[in-house]
């Protein structure tokens, strides 16, 4: 297949590229993608807040123009310098994990931020891009026959399941699934063994009665109500009911803008975060609700087109990790709305309102732009420009 | 992918291969492995990824357009009784809800001249019958089979099963009788409204009263204009005031002030209609249509909309409040005096018993007269109920009763004559008598006009104002525009006014730039508690009442909460409507 290629261009073959260059690289159609999703989550927080910028579309526009600054800045920087860092960055996020155990705030019921005065800082979210840095730099040139070697996937598993089982405690269950699922993603995508996965997979699906017992009174409730919704319609599942209501009451075009009755008369609960998407589709319909799908889907192939694209397993292990983490973050988030799997709170993607999820987001989109504008300089296995 | 700049696509050039042609040329059995592994498992993961957004994507289709429990045909279920002639008609709220029907039933008599000519042994008889209706005392049994009368009732309003059970003991002489017995499915929610049967299936209170031929004539069920859905939550909220505050009692009721048609209609403490207490047990008395009670500062309301419509006062004229009124031996305070000149609004923010006698002494009393009987205060208002009492109107009407009522005391109205005042007051300007039977959509609405509607647009500001700044404060309700006035009226017992004795109210109508819906709701003697401070006034025990009924009830009624102002640009096409006209057009 592969025939001998001519010798290319002496511009594609270096290992320093100016800044000049860097920025001539930036990937705008993909901003503008990501712009575009923030933007119908501007116009839904408008219109959440009955018409007005208070108290939520101005702060999340706020943060979105942060957050795309921030994520310039991640993409200018060299790819091998997050590869070096990226254990440092991991042991940091895992310090912060366990500082919020120690004393954190407790909020909904849960213990999850750490004040900082200016920020609510939420360290789980950080750790979900600081794994997938690390992940990548271990699975970096590795080959075929380490990755084989059972011995050599312990430290990767103990890299997952130790800020897992943190975050598990906090209690945030969508967040550690989310972990997993998108590290499990990476060991895939690195080449780990099919049958691996398989007894992995079926050790947990038999792990699961005993992992019963150890949730929480709500978290069984919110499984038993996934089962049957009907069961307790004005109880635990009433966010379920209501939210069903609501898409269906939207129909095919929505009700129009602003017009959302389920929403704005308050039945529908958390609309401005993880139930915008129904407070959408409510008024949008659903055509409008397609229209996100494909704007997600469109986000997703950049983040998918960019992975293959990259010469380094290390950028091409980090777009792939990202997209996968964004397309979890979306997934169990719409599927949860419309009844798909249970409740956990998992927010909209740069739509629903809420400072961490929507900066950490940026951020690793900035990470996969840094892995796009790299795309071409070798990397090391210590990360080091290959000569 | 379009994404990459063109030049990039070299031809024989694979995605995640190594670019360098020399590279090419190293690569070894084991990395060409690892690269076909990991295109393939880049499809893979693709594959799954477009697979859950199928999924998500049909799911979408599935919940918003495909309907797998198609609204079933909106007419009423069909019971088994429909082909039966009954008495009497139905009577059901303005949504078809049933609230009062009837059941056929058989009541159980004898003949005992019957029994006597069958020769039946009597003690027997009675025992079998005793053993299927356990009810019955045997003695009593005895007695009336053995008695001396052409007929004797036995038992009453049997069930389909005890009426088998008599007729399978085969006693000669035992007839049936066949009758109709009256079901309120809702017990005591509404039962002042409705009323009740007596034992003789003939009405003798409320709905069932008033319309007792009407009812017997027509097949129809008779609509009211009451909303079971608002009536549970008034009673509700009402039956908890009671309960926290101790009370004696309480009334509640909502108005349509478009068209005097009344959504709820609340007395506490109320009965079951399906086993109703002597007429005269204390909660077969409805506080909402008969009791007439001096009601105090929310008087203060009509005195101030008389002294604006008769153009003596504008919202910013001042009265002198600067120290007690004396008027013939009878000194007015205030109970919270800031003793200087007041404006209108202050007056009634402040609710100002001088500063109110001084604006109806302004009036004087024959405008006051006149303006009382406009409004409706002066005469029992026509509503469909038998239980509906007048006014108790002072006579002779001098001076100091002039200086009195323009605060509430002196004229004892009924809680109802207060609430259809008061949606004069904010609806524009025009009386609608209250009624209890729904208003078909067609028909013409019996208007009075009693005030200047630029007088209606200042009292809707002043309610506003003591919701916003005043003593109504609790009564608030976020984005519906509340406005009202509270009224604590003490009670006169022997030898005056008693202190601890008070009558709280709140009467309330929103939202305030356009009132749909007037509310009312007084509390009869509450105690305080830790929670008000040890206070009984009104702010404090009504409002806060009044506030929860209207945010339970403003969004299942179709309104929308009130938006800010929208920015003329970049609105879109749905959005002019939101500033004027609230309702949403898919809830009606």
């Amino acid at each position: 297949m592969l025939r001998p290629l001519p010798r290319t261009p002496s511009r594609l073959n270096r290992t320093e590229m100016s800044m000049r260059d860097k920025i001539w690289q930036i990937n705008w159609s993909l901003i503008a993608v990501l712009t575009a999703i923030a933007s119908v989550g501007f116009a839904t927080l408008y219109s959440a807040a009955q018409g007005s910028m208070e108290p939520w579309a101005i702060k999340q526009m706020v943060r979105f123009a942060v957050g795309i600054g921030l994520m310039i800045t991640v993409a200018m920087i060299d790819l091998r310098f997050w590869m070096r860092h990226a254990y440092g960055i991991y042991a940091i996020a895992f310090v912060l994990l366990v500082a919020v155990e120690v004393k954190g705030t407790i909020g909904m019921g849960a213990q999850r931020w750490i004040d900082l005065g200016f920020i609510q800082l939420q360290p789980s979210e950080i750790m979900k891009i600081a794994l997938i840095l690390s992940l990548a730099r271990y699975f970096h040139g590795a080959g075929q026959q380490e990755i084989g070697r059972p011995l050599f996937l312990i430290p990767p598993m103990i890299m997952v399941f130790a800020p897992a089982i943190l975050v598990l405690k906090q209690p945030d269950l969508g967040t550690a699934m989310m972990l997993i699922m998108s590290s499990g993603a990476l060991f895939f995508m690195a080449g780990v063994r099919m049958w691996k996965f398989v007894v992995v997979i079926a050790g947990s699906l038999a792990a699961i009665p005993v992992a019963w017992q150890f949730l929480r009174e709500y978290q069984k409730k919110r499984v038993l109500v996934f089962l049957n919704p009907e069961s307790d319609p004005l109880g635990a599942g009433y966010h379920i009911t209501q939210s069903k209501i609501a898409l269906g009451s939207g129909g095919l075009f929505g009700k129009g803008y602003m017009m959302g009755t389920q929403s704005r008369l308050n039945f529908l609960p958390e609309k401005q975060t993880d139930f915008i998407f129904t407070m959408f589709a409510e008024e949008w319909g659903m055509m409008g609700g397609l229209v996100l799908l494909g704007l997600y889907a469109l986000l997703l192939a950049y983040g998918y087109a960019i992975a293959i694209r990259c010469r380094s397993q290390f950028g091409r292990l980090v777009a792939h990790g990202i997209a996968t983490t964004f397309f979890l973050y979306f997934f169990i988030n719409t599927a949860m709305v419309m009844g798909l799997v249970p409740v956990v709170g998992v927010p909209l993607p740069l739509i629903s309102y809420g400072g961490t999820a929507m900066l950490s987001l940026l951020l690793g989109w900035g990470l996969v732009m840094s892995a796009y504008i790299h795309r071409d300089i070798p990397i090391s296995r210590r990360g080091m420009g290959e000569d | 992918m379009s994404i990459f700049a063109p030049r990039r696509h070299t031809p024989g050039f694979h995605a995640g291969d190594d670019l360098q042609a020399g590279a090419a040329l190293r690569l070894d059995g084991v990395r060409m492995q690892a690269i076909e592994t990991g295109r393939s498992r880049l499809v893979i993961t693709a594959l799954v990824f477009l697979l859950a957004f199928g999924a998500v994507g049909a799911r979408m289709v599935d919940v918003a357009v495909i309907d797998r429990n198609p609204p079933k045909p909106h007419a009423q279920p069909q019971a088994r009784t429909d082909e039966l002639k009954m008495e009497r008609a139905d009577i059901s709220d303005r949504t078809g809800v049933l609230l009062a029907s009837s059941l056929p039933t058989v009541s159980l008599f004898a003949r005992p001249e019957d029994l006597k000519a069958a020769k039946v042994d009597i003690e027997s008889a009675a025992i079998r019958l005793v053993a299927v209706l356990p009810e019955l005392d045997l003695e009593e049994t005895i007695e009336r089979l053995s008695s001396g009368r052409q007929f004797v009732y036995l038992k009453r309003n049997l069930t389909p099963r005890q009426h088998y059970d008599v007729n399978n003991l085969g006693i000669p002489g035992l007839l049936f009788q066949k009758g109709e017995r009256r079901i309120y499915p809702h017990g005591p929610l509404a039962s002042h409204a409705v009323g009740v049967t007596d034992v003789d299936n003939k009405g003798v209170a409320g709905i069932e009263k008033r319309f007792e031929n009407a009812m017997r004539e027509s097949r129809e069920p008779l609509a009211l204009s009451m909303d079971i859905r608002v009536q549970t939550i008034v009673r509700n909220e009402l039956a908890r005031s009671v309960e926290e505050f101790s009370a004696v009692g309480g009334t509640g009721m909502v108005m349509d002030v478009r068209t005097g048609e009344l959504l709820a209609m609340v007395s506490l403490p109320d009965f079951d209609p399906n086993d109703p207490p002597p007429p005269t047990d204390p909660s077969m008395f409805n506080r909402a249509t008969k009791g007439a009670y001096e009601m105090g500062s929310t008087f203060k309301l009509f005195n101030t909309a008389m002294a604006l419509d008769l153009g003596k006062a504008n919202i910013n004229s001042s009265f002198d409040a600067s120290k007690p009124l004396v008027f013939g031996g009878h000194t007015i305070h205030d109970d919270h005096a800031l003793n200087r000149w007041m404006t209108v609004s202050e007056i009634l923010i402040h609710s100002s018993n001088i500063g109110s006698a001084r604006m109806a002494l302004d009036a004087g009393t024959e405008a006051q007269r006149a303006f009382m009987s406009r409004i409706g205060m002066l005469q029992a208002p026509p509503l469909e109920l038998p239980e509906v009492a007048g006014p108790l109107i002072p006579s002779p009407w001098r001076e100091i009763n002039t200086i009195t009522i323009a605060f509430g005391h002196g004229l004892s109205v009924t809680p109802l004559q207060l609430l259809a005042g008061t949606a004069a007051l904010v609806n524009g300007g025009e009386y609608h008598a209250p009624t209890l039977l729904a208003r078909a959509p067609g028909d013409a609405i019996p208007a009075i006009r009693v005030l200047k509607p630029k007088t209606s647009e200042n009292m809707r500001q002043l309610m506003r104002m003591v919701v916003t700044d005043g003593t109504g404060k609790k009564a608030d309700v976020p984005g519906y525009e509340v406005g009202g006035k509270t009224g604590t009226a003490e009670k006169a017992g022997a030898g005056g006014y008693r202190k601890k004795a008070v009558l709280s109210s709140f009467i309330a109508a929103f939202p305030m730039d356009a009132p749909r819906y007037a509310v009312l709701m007084m509390i009869d003697e509450p105690q305080a508690t830790k929670q008000t401070f040890g206070f009984i006034t009104a702010g404090w025990t009504a409002a806060p009442a009044a506030g929860r009924v209207i945010a339970q009830i403003a969004p299942l009624l179709g309104l929308m909460p009130k938006t800010l102002p929208i920015p003329p640009s970049g609105a879109s096409k749905g959005i002019a409507r939101t500033g004027g006209g609230r309702e949403v057009a898919a809830v009606e």
